[in-house]
């Protein structure tokens, strides 16, 4: 997304976009650091597969920078036996979370994520670890799946407004 | 504030967009989501405030 000139700069660090995703609110800069220290930078280009559906759920993902595509498989492309249809339903930027479904039901993945833009700038923590840490830190671990509840609400909203509004005459 | 942010397209298949950002939507801001240029025609609260993040939904037409 570009939005004119409201679009910030980019010179803070890592550390620094991680704290404002959501993912994040309300955890004490201390408890920030502990999964901070879980996870790693990952650097994709545009086109390059992240996560693909049907995948075991191994990791969840914050965008630092940048943009990633989610899209679902949607039956078979006609006439091309075998290549399933895929249908983009989102794209997420700079705070979002993706990968979290896993993380709670430790399902398979339910969509690919695609980078949508070169030099797109992901935290990646491992799922294991950072349930690990939940679960011996119970402080830790319900703020933060409330934040993970309150992210799936938000793009359920996103879905239901944009299939809603999708079918409307501009 | 961090204002997270749901732009959604009328009228289209378009997947809309859902980023964290420093400034506020307007109604008749110019948008570009995924190289397609855009204006926002709407903008309502899509869940209350939860301290520094404030939760939108924007409707955008193609222009």
């Amino acid at each position: 997304m570009r939005i004119g000139q409201k679009e910030a700069g980019m010179s803070m660090s890592v550390t620094d976009l991680l704290r404002r995703s959501e993912l994040f609110y309300a955890l004490t800069p201390e408890q920030i650091e502990q999964i901070i220290d879980l996870g790693q930078e990952k650097v994709y280009n545009a086109r390059d597969i992240i996560i693909e559906e049907g995948d075991p759920s191994d990791e969840i993902y914050i965008v630092c920078q940048g943009m990633v595509e989610v899209e679902v498989s949607q039956g078979v492309v006609p006439d091309v036996p075998g290549r399933l249809q895929v249908n983009p339903i989102v794209r997420l930027g700079r705070g979002q979370v993706f990968g979290e479904m896993g993380l709670i039901d430790r399902g398979a993945r339910s969509a690919t994520v695609r980078c949508a833009e070169d030099g797109t700038t992901l935290f990646v923590v491992p799922r294991q670890a950072l349930v690990g840490l939940c679960e011996g830190n119970h402080d830790i671990g319900y703020i933060v799946m409330r934040n993970i509840a309150a992210d799936l609400s938000f793009k359920l909203r996103h879905r239901n407004l944009q299939m809603g509004l999708a079918g409307e005459e501009v | 504030m961090i204002y997270k942010v749901s732009y959604v397209v009328v009228g289209e298949q378009h997947p809309g967009e859902i980023v964290n950002q420093d400034l506020p939507p307007e109604v008749g801001d110019p948008v570009t989501l995924g190289g397609e240029e855009f204006e926002i025609v709407e903008i309502i609260d899509l869940a209350p405030p939860r301290g520094d993040f404030a939760y939108l939904h924007a409707t955008c037409k193609p222009v």
